[in-house]
């Protein structure tokens, strides 16, 4: 009987854990998308309504309550603060303390984070134009992600439960 | 410091700085200078100081405190925002109006496109004029541009710095408000340069009266055609005439029926008949009440007041509007 609990415990624990990573490379590409869409609205906002970044971000975390909009909200709370630092520096900020809770992965911070360096610092032509670039750059990232969430999904969570399956014939 | 919009704007080092200026100077305090690199200047009515780190005030410059790059980055960006592209206009004209109505001038690198200036760039000299609304310096005189139900059009002239923006503001609210013996006009103030009212994303900062419309950035020509034809006003207040369109659109104003409330730099009636777009306008009598002001007793001394034949209504009676 206690082996029978261990036994499916075990199972349990690993298919979790497979299903974990799945979600991961499930949620990157979803979440990649959502970004493009808040970075479009962003350009919107700059180029149209010529609304003050940390307003504009604001309005994107208010539209809508996800991991990513929560990078922004952040984003906005680090601009209001104006304690003096630079715009860079209070986006750089508001990634370090959201980016662990999105699926989101170095390659697209790093693509953020260049976009972070003009925000703000330029007329509306040229910030529209870097943040159709950054879009472009992700479009590319998500691609590849999705790619990845072909390849790999399925794969984690069959692993996840046949590692569980083999330890527990192992073990018995 | 009592301004607390003007201590949002300024980045930390130079925000203790200021906030340990002696108080009686913080209080007439009327300009801020910034310059990177070089000594910070504030200037009261009667001195311009150099500050130190501790914000004491004296006239050598050597022991002031010199703002670096990185502050004049860090006032920047506070004062936009974080966004200069929402500062377009703004930098095309050279100052930001923040809220409170005050006014920050700004200097750097123009950038020129098709001859005309398409914006700023390496901003580095600051001028933070703390604006000031003086209530109540335009009740001893608005009994005689409104009286009996007739409203007088009124010019203004003044040497710079001698308070005219800010009688003719008060003026504006006096008469949009209504009071003893005259009701609440409607008033429409174009304020091409944000001084008069210093509107803030439209909203003006300072107390313009009741029944008071204000079309904020609009060059004054095209702004007067524009009150007239959309807001029907009674009285149109607009500060420094000078181009010849501006004195077509006084006369169209006038002639539609709607009375002019206007300043315009200059020392004497005599003087400004000499300038070839006012002595029409003088010349026909336009003006039915003009006030000569000075800084002979203070800023916003009234040297005189004269109708439009140029008699004197109030002889040689010096009085002080602003303190």
């Amino acid at each position: 009987m206690m082996k029978l609990i261990g036994g499916l415990l075990v199972i349990l624990a690993t298919s979790w854990l497979g299903f974990t990573f799945a979600g991961r490379v499930r949620d990157r590409p979803k979440q990649l998308r959502q970004l493009r869409s808040y970075l479009a609205i962003l350009k919107t906002e700059i180029e149209y309504g010529t609304r003050p970044l940390a307003e504009a971000c604001a309005n994107i975390a208010s539209q809508e309550e996800t991991a990513v909009s929560r990078l922004f909200q952040a984003s906005a709370d680090q601009l209001l603060k104006g304690d003096g630092s630079s715009t860079y520096e209070c986006f750089r900020r508001a990634i370090e303390q959201e980016w662990q809770r999105t699926a989101l992965q170095q390659s697209e911070q790093t693509v953020l984070l260049q976009l972070c360096q003009v925000l703000g610092s330029s007329d509306r032509q040229d910030q529209a134009h870097h943040l159709t670039m950054a879009c472009n750059q992700l479009e590319l990232e998500e691609n590849r992600a999705r790619e990845e969430q072909d390849r790999y999904e399925k794969m984690y969570k069959t692993m996840g439960v046949l590692t569980g399956v083999l330890l527990v014939i192992l073990m018995i | 410091m009592p301004y607390q919009a003007i201590c949002k704007i300024l980045p930390p080092g130079l925000r203790e700085v200021i906030h340990s200026l002696p108080k009686g100077v913080s209080a007439t305090i009327e300009e801020i200078r910034v310059r990177q690199g070089r000594p910070l200047e504030v200037i009261t009515p009667t001195h311009a100081w150099f500050v130190d780190k501790a914000g004491a005030l004296s006239k050598n410059p050597e022991c002031a405190w010199i703002p670096t790059r990185g502050d004049c980055v860090k006032l920047l960006n506070l004062i936009s925002n974080h966004s200069l592209y929402a500062l377009e206009e703004e930098l095309k004209r050279g100052f930001v109006t923040i809220e409170g109505g005050h006014r920050i001038g700004l200097a750097g690198r123009v950038v020129v496109e098709q001859g005309g200036v398409k914006h700023l760039r390496d901003i580095t000299g600051f001028n933070i004029r703390i604006a000031r609304q003086v209530k109540g310096v335009g009740e001893r005189w608005i009994s005689t541009v409104l009286h009996g139900g007739r409203i007088e059009n009124l010019l203004i002239v003044s040497p710079p710095q001698c308070g005219k923006t800010t009688l003719v503001r008060d003026l504006a609210r006096l008469a949009g408000t209504g009071g003893q013996g005259y009701p609440a006009y409607k008033v429409g103030i174009v304020d091409e340069r944000s001084e008069i009212a210093g509107c803030l994303h439209g909203v003006p900062q300072h107390d313009v009266g009741l029944r008071t419309d204000v079309l904020d950035g609009c060059p004054k020509a095209e702004g007067m055609m524009m009150m007239i034809r959309s807001m029907s006003p009674d009285i149109l207040v607009v500060d420094e005439l000078g181009r010849a369109e501006d004195t077509e659109a006084i006369h169209e104003a006038v002639y539609a029926g709607v009375s002019v409330f206007a300043t315009v730099h200059g020392r004497s009636v005599e003087e400004l008949m000499h300038r070839p777009t006012f002595s029409p306008l003088l010349g026909e009598g336009v003006f039915s009440r003009i006030m000569i002001l000075s800084r002979a007793q203070g800023p916003g001394t009234v040297e005189r007041v004269l109708d439009a034949s140029g008699r004197l209504l109030h002889p040689n009676r010096r009085e002080v509007v602003a303190g």
